[in-house]
């Protein structure tokens, strides 16, 4: 209980005295879980809804496959980009390993699945009347699709946030092709696990704390922006 | 020539025959009721003339564009947000300017009695308001061709008033309306009895 006390005093503090390390790990974080989900749901909700509305030849596997992305643990993600990455790697001459770049290649890895899983599952269960109608009051595929995202607009939201929540928070990407480089490549979840092994137990408590308040104030403001009565 | 012609169509789901028409000609500008017992398959004949309905057996040939076609569902579907936002739809779709738009679906939602709706959501309408706004939506569109499925199945007889008042201002349009019983006087002026049904 005193550290749970202590840590967040100490959260308290950080951000009172704008700890320029925390303020830029969590600035970094916001930015690179931004950007990567950004294109995520660029890519993800085309996707999604075109699996959810249009015959297209190994559908059921390409959904398998995407359905089975959404569990990939973050290390193996990590591995892959770094196999691809470093030196030695058929994409290593781009020189991106221990880049924010790269993190944010793995996290959009991390992003799409889930994005394109849930977008599809949200378009698939609506009422089969909001294609038919849009269809017989003329509007063309791209309005249609417009529609069909407004109206899943509280699963396409969802696939945001979740999307979103897993890459601020995750790790296995960060530490393995970002290196916790200070300055550099540091995010609040590799820096949380950095001071937690070096015994600063608060500190590292204190940095877990304002992850979980970035990931809960994003997380609400997506949901208001997505809200049903909107 | 006849702007729609049926021979000998069926519609067969699940090797169970949900539509049979022998013989169907209308002519651009006629208004015909579709009259029928429940399950005799007089939505699914709007729906296959609308295009919503492909797997059919038989001969269909409709002179009038998908785009130029509009379908009213017996139970009408209508999107998220406002009512005003609804009727316009399709005359944004349609390439119509906001205000251009605006200005013909306020006419419309006027015609049937629910202008002060305009800005209510969607999903906060009765049965028969629902019913009316639908109607308006479809008929902003001035269709060459307009199919609707039951359309006064839940209004009130104001509702019911207007709609043959705005059916009557339709100018040239062709009129389908699919009804299980006898429709007011003056919404259409011949009638294609369904086979089947219970």
């Amino acid at each position: 209980m005193t550290l749970i006390w202590e840590s967040l005093r100490e959260a308290f503090g950080l951000i009172v005295t704008a700890d320029s390390l925390v303020i830029a790990a969590a600035v970094r974080s916001i930015w690179i879980s931004g950007m990567a989900v950004g294109m995520a749901t660029i890519v993800g909700l085309p996707v999604g809804t075109l699996l959810a509305r249009i015959r297209i030849p190994l559908r059921s596997f390409i959904i398998l496959m995407f359905r089975g992305g959404m569990a990939t643990p973050t290390v193996f993600v990590g591995l892959v980009c770094y196999a691809l990455f470093s030196r030695r790697g058929p994409l290593g001459p781009l020189e991106l390993l221990y880049t924010p770049w790269v993190i944010m290649i793995g996290e959009f890895c991390l992003a799409l699945p889930l994005i394109v899983s849930i977008t599809h599952g949200a378009v698939k269960s609506l009422d089969v009347r909001v294609g038919e109608t849009a269809r017989v009051l003329g509007a063309r595929p791209l309005r249609r699709w417009l529609t069909y995202l407004s109206e899943a607009r509280v699963g396409v939201t969802l696939a945001i946030v979740t999307a979103f929540s897993r890459c601020v928070t995750e790790l296995g990407i960060a530490m393995m092709v970002g290196g916790n480089i200070k300055g550099r490549t540091q995010t609040l979840a590799t820096a949380t696990a950095l001071e937690t092994g070096k015994g600063e137990f608060a500190r590292g408590m204190a940095m877990g704390m304002i992850l979980l308040a970035i990931a809960l104030v994003v997380t609400g403001l997506i949901v208001h922006l997505g809200r049903e009565d909107r | 020539m006849s702007m729609i012609h049926i021979q000998d169509l069926e519609v067969v789901k699940r090797d169970f025959t949900i539509c049979t028409v022998r013989e169907l000609a209308v002519k651009e500008g006629q208004r015909w009721a579709v009259v029928g017992r429940n399950g005799s398959g007089k939505s699914t004949l709007l729906r296959v003339l609308a295009g919503l309905e492909t797997g059919f057996r038989g001969e269909f040939r409709c002179l009038v564009r998908k785009r130029e076609r509009v379908f009213v569902h017996q139970a009408p579907f209508l999107f998220r947000g406002t009512v005003l936002f609804n009727v316009k739809y399709g005359l944004r779709a349609r390439g119509y300017s906001h205000s251009s738009s605006e200005k013909v679906a306020r006419h419309w939602l006027d015609e049937f009695g629910v202008e002060y709706l305009a800005d209510a959501l969607s999903r906060e309408l009765s049965g028969g308001e629902l019913q009316r706004v639908a109607l308006a939506r479809a008929m902003a569109l001035e269709p060459k061709l307009l199919l609707l499925d039951e359309p006064f199945s839940e209004m009130d007889e104001d509702g019911v008033e207007r709609s043959v008042r705005a059916v009557g201002k339709l100018g040239d349009t062709t009129l389908l309306v699919a009804t299980p019983a006898r429709l007011p006087d003056g919404v259409v002026e011949r009638s294609y009895a369904m086979e089947g049904g219970e």
